[in-house]
């Protein structure tokens, strides 16, 4: 266990350097002159001078790379050039949305995904039903689900709303930034219930496609399982399938579907930065989309380097999950 | 081993013959069962009308080779039968009838009074879940779940509760899966060819254990096998199914002393045992097992008994009395006495053997296999498979490998055959050509959308066709196949022509040396000795060497020059088949001996 996450943070810091990297190689790389771009056009050559000297990129690119490198490592990637704020109090501010829906989406896809595959195979009803979201999820896009979500529970129906965290103005605002655990905190339901409502669409549209497909594996992987011979003995103990499924089958099941979940979760992390923007969500998505318009490369590394960390996180607790449903993955 | 303490079920007295104790003793009563099975259009059929009672108490072998039925009578029993198994007749298991009973009611009888042990313990316990739990499950507390594993003889069982599946030994699973079974109290065990995926010493205790159990719980046990020697060394009764029917069932004693039947009589006959005659081939009963698709008029078993009339082929025999010794056997002449004599009369002797090659004279000198072991985040100690082994294979010699599993027969094979390298050492062919293979599972060992005949021409490449056309005919009759043979696939032969076709390919071309890898470990006893005759003759007709790797002393004994047995990697004894088997100095030799399982070591 000790030795998995030794490995695993060694392994993650690979990842984040090889980031960093290619995220400087970037800035580097790009035409255009992002000190032009921040002091303005009309600037005298003397000022962009002067104004390179202070950023340091008049130096040679090794060493350009080096103090870089040093201040990744402290989380500071300088200053916005849209914003004018250091980027990393930009991430702070923006990331607890993402935080939020992130893991919001991520629950509704694991825990849709399993009830899919479960129900595909348990219930003769789902059957039919399943096969045509099987078919269906997998070939749907997260921009195209939004807009057909939108469309259906925002504009036919006004079940929910269309955009942003809230609609309340006096919101909790602390003390974590996640608008569901502060509202509680501060004993406000009202609010609770609002931000719930807010999250669905966003949530759904990210969590669709990786439900589909993480169902599709259990469903499956449960069949198969369900052809084992330990099944037979199980059904010759006399138990009642419903204990073969929830005490034995699922468990020796989940192996292939967590890997799909490790896989699909990734991409759900990436696919926040689209449906943030689909949604007005205040998040490091939307951030990432407006600096992206502002050639604003230094913001875009700090969102990268996050989401990079998010990705390597969430395939660790993928890992442990699948070490702790089956005793022959040692870790 | 712990105690086991009494049950207060009084074993029931060991059911006489057959139809005289009450019916209220019985405690499984199967009348008239057919089971049939539809596969693409056609309608199988496993079970053509099976009649068997077992009393409360006692052990039943039910025995016959695969397609017999067995297996399928077995979960009938159990109330296991597939969803799509068509059913007529009666299954009464502790008066319940399980004939067209609703799920639940099916599942509460297993759960009240009947226990099942399979195969393969390798795959039938849950490997996600403790021992302990998967005990507990039934047994309903730790405390009886721990008397159950230390009655089942399991060591140190406090500390192995908490082990998982993959943490024990093939033998110590199916320990196991004995004591799930008997956390029931059950009235009736079903178990499936409990042993046969064991190796034999391990075999022997498990069926000890079978015998102590009931003994000690008082429970009756159906002992589902396709040997036997297994069957008589534990059952009170033997029942031997053919082609879906009982061929015979009675007392062990009366049974193997006084065949009724002549099936029963030629399973005998074939079977591999350590007193077979060795100068001459096993008698065997040619023809191939009754297709599940045929729907036969008369006797399942007239197209291959030699004591078939008209009568056999015209009127499906019942089961009688045969005359004196109170068994019941389905034949109209109880035939089966005077089969077992002509067979014991009948024997082929070998013939001579080709004049003996010069070239292959195959050394193996301080031969190591060591497995490295794993490193990154789980090391483990590297594995010594073979240490320094002298092996030497003279021209046209036949040599057997015994040992069990883990002892290294099968990598020194390979390392002869080139597929493994070694440690350390050589292996040296004497200038003969590349040894040639034949594997336990001839099936796989063909590509399965080439036809045989299109594998056979691999091996003869060199040819122009037309040659090699013959070549392959010629081959397939060597085998005793049809030319037809070589225009299918693999799959659409049955196991026993499978094997003669893998045998074919090795010998398409003469080899100077044979190398044979469990090649009848996985067969029925008839199909085995088929086997063994045919490895017999051809390196007699064709002088090429064998190395035979076996876990069986006794098939080692029938084929080979010379045994050499092996554990742990290392050679213990090496000699002629008379000296290991009358006087083996080693051991563990001695072991292996006491564990074969013998027909005539009946109780």
């Amino acid at each position: 266990m000790l030795r998995f996450l030794l490995v695993r943070t060694v392994g993650a810091l690979g990842v984040l350097l090889a980031l960093v990297t290619v995220v400087f190689l970037l800035q580097t790389a790009v035409p255009g002159d992002p000190v032009r771009a921040s002091v303005g056009v009309n600037a005298s050559d003397e000022v962009v001078a002067r104004e390179r000297e202070r950023l340091g990129l008049d130096k040679p690119l090794p060493a350009q790379y080096a103090s870089y490198l040093g201040q990744a490592v402290q989380g500071r990637f300088g200053e916005s050039l849209r914003t004018g704020r250091d980027v990393r109090d930009d991430i702070g501010a923006f990331l607890p949305a993402t935080i939020e829906l992130a893991s919001f989406s991520i629950f509704l896809a694991v825990g849709g995904g399993l009830l899919i595959g479960i129900l595909a195979v348990v219930s003769s009803r789902f059957a039919a039903p399943a096969r045509l979201l099987f078919v269906g999820g997998a070939s749907v896009p997260s921009f195209l689900l939004a807009l057909i979500l939108i469309y259906v529970f925002y504009f036919k129906l006004s079940w929910l709303p269309l955009s942003g965290r809230t609609s309340l103005a006096s919101a909790p605002q602390g003390p974590t930034g996640l608008l569901l655990v502060d509202s509680l905190l501060s004993a406000r339901l009202d609010a609770f219930a609002d931000a719930v409502r807010h999250l669905i669409l966003p949530a759904m549209a990210l969590a669709l496609v990786p439900a589909v497909a993480i169902g599709r594996v259990l469903r499956s992987s449960l069949i198969e399982v369900y052809r084992a011979d330990y099944i037979r003995t199980l059904h010759a103990k006399g138990l009642a399938p419903r204990s073969i499924l929830w005490r034995h089958a699922l468990r020796n099941a989940l192996s292939a579907p967590l890997t799909m979940a490790g896989l699909q979760l990734g991409l759900l992390l990436g696919g926040v930065v689209i449906v943030e923007a689909i949604f007005a969500w205040p998040g490091i998505g939307l951030y990432l989309n407006q600096s992206i318009a502002f050639g604003d490369l230094r913001a875009i590394a700090g969102v990268t380097l996050v989401v990079g960390a998010g990705y390597v996180v969430v395939n660790s607790l993928v890992d442990l999950a699948q070490a702790a449903a089956d005793p022959r993955i040692r870790l | 081993m712990a105690e086991i303490p009494r049950q207060t079920v009084t074993p029931a007295p060991l059911a006489t013959s057959l139809g005289t104790a009450s019916r209220s003793s019985a405690v499984a009563d199967v009348a008239g069962l057919h089971v049939a099975f539809r596969r693409e259009g056609r309608n199988l059929q496993a079970l053509r009308g099976v009649d068997l009672r077992i009393q409360s108490g006692e052990i039943v072998g039910l025995v016959g080779e695969s397609g017999s039925g067995k297996t399928v009578l077995g979960l009938s029993m159990l109330g296991l039968l597939p969803k799509t198994a068509r059913t007529e007749g009666t299954v009464m298991v502790d008066g319940v009838e399980l004939n067209g009973a609703d799920e639940s009611t099916r599942r509460r009888l297993r759960r009240r009074a009947l226990g099942a042990v399979f195969q393969d313990p390798m795959t039938s316990l849950d490997p996600t879940m403790r021992i302990g739990r998967q005990v507990q499950e039934v047994a309903g507390s730790t405390a009886e779940a721990l008397r159950l594993l230390e009655a089942v003889g399991i060591p140190d069982a406090q500390r192995r509760l908490r082990d998982f599946p993959h943490e024990l030994s093939g033998g110590l699973r199916q320990r196991v899966m004995l004591a799930i079974a008997l956390a029931a109290r059950p009235k009736l065990v079903i178990a499936d060819e409990p042993t046969t995926a064991l190796d034999v010493t391990v075999q022997a205790q498990v069926l000890a254990l079978f015998r102590r159990m009931r003994d000690e719980f008082g429970c009756a046990i159906l002992l589902v096998t396709h040997d036997l020697a297994v069957a008589s060394t534990v059952a009170d009764r033997i029942c031997v199914l053919y082609g879906g029917l009982v061929a015979e069932v009675g007392q062990v004693r009366a049974v193997l002393d006084h065949p009724g039947h002549p099936y029963t009589a030629a399973l005998m006959a074939s079977r591999i045992g350590l007193h077979a005659d060795r100068d001459s081939q096993l008698p065997v009963i040619a023809g191939e097992p009754v297709q599940p698709s045929s729907d036969p008029v008369g006797c399942n078993f007239a197209p291959r008994c030699p004591a078939a009339a008209v009568l056999c082929r015209e009127q499906r025999p019942a089961l009688a009395v045969v005359s004196k010794h109170g068994g019941l056997a389905a034949c109209h002449f109880q035939a089966g006495e005077d089969v077992a004599r002509t067979l014991s009369t009948i024997a082929t002797p070998w013939v001579a053997a080709a004049s003996g090659r010069s070239a292959g004279n195959v050394t193996v000198h301080r031969l190591s296999v060591r497995f490295p072991g794993r490193r990154g985040l789980r090391r483990s100690e590297p594995f010594d498979a073979l240490s320094d082994i002298d092996l030497s294979v003279a021209p046209g010699e036949a040599v057997a490998l015994v040992g069990e599993s883990g002892s290294g027969k099968t990598t020194l094979l390979r390392a002869i055959a080139g597929l493994q390298a070694p440690t350390s050492g050589r292996v040296d062919l004497g200038g003969g050509r590349r040894p040639q293979m034949v594997f336990q599972d001839a099936g796989s060992s063909f590509t399965p959308w080439l036809t045989v005949g299109q594998q056979l021409e691999e091996r003869v490449a060199h040819l122009p066709a037309t040659v090699r056309r013959e070549r392959v005919l010629e081959a397939l009759a060597r085998l005793g196949l049809p030319g037809e043979v070589s225009r299918v696939r693999a799959l659409q032969l049955s196991g026993g022509q499978r094997q003669r076709a893998a045998l074919a390919r090795a010998v398409i071309e003469p080899p100077d040396l044979l190398l044979c890898d469990e090649p009848i470990s996985a067969l029925d006893a008839s199909l085995a000795a088929t086997v063994l005759n045919l490895l017999g003759r051809l390196r007699r007709e064709l002088g090429f060497a064998m190395v035979f790797v076996t876990h069986d002393l006794a098939a080692a004994r029938l084929v080979a020059d010379r045994i050499t047995v092996m554990t742990r990697g290392r050679i213990v004894e090496e000699g002629t088949p008379d000296t290991v088997i009358s006087q083996p100095s080693n051991p563990y030799t001695q072991t292996l001996l006491a564990s074969v399982p013998e027909v005539a070591t009946c109780p």
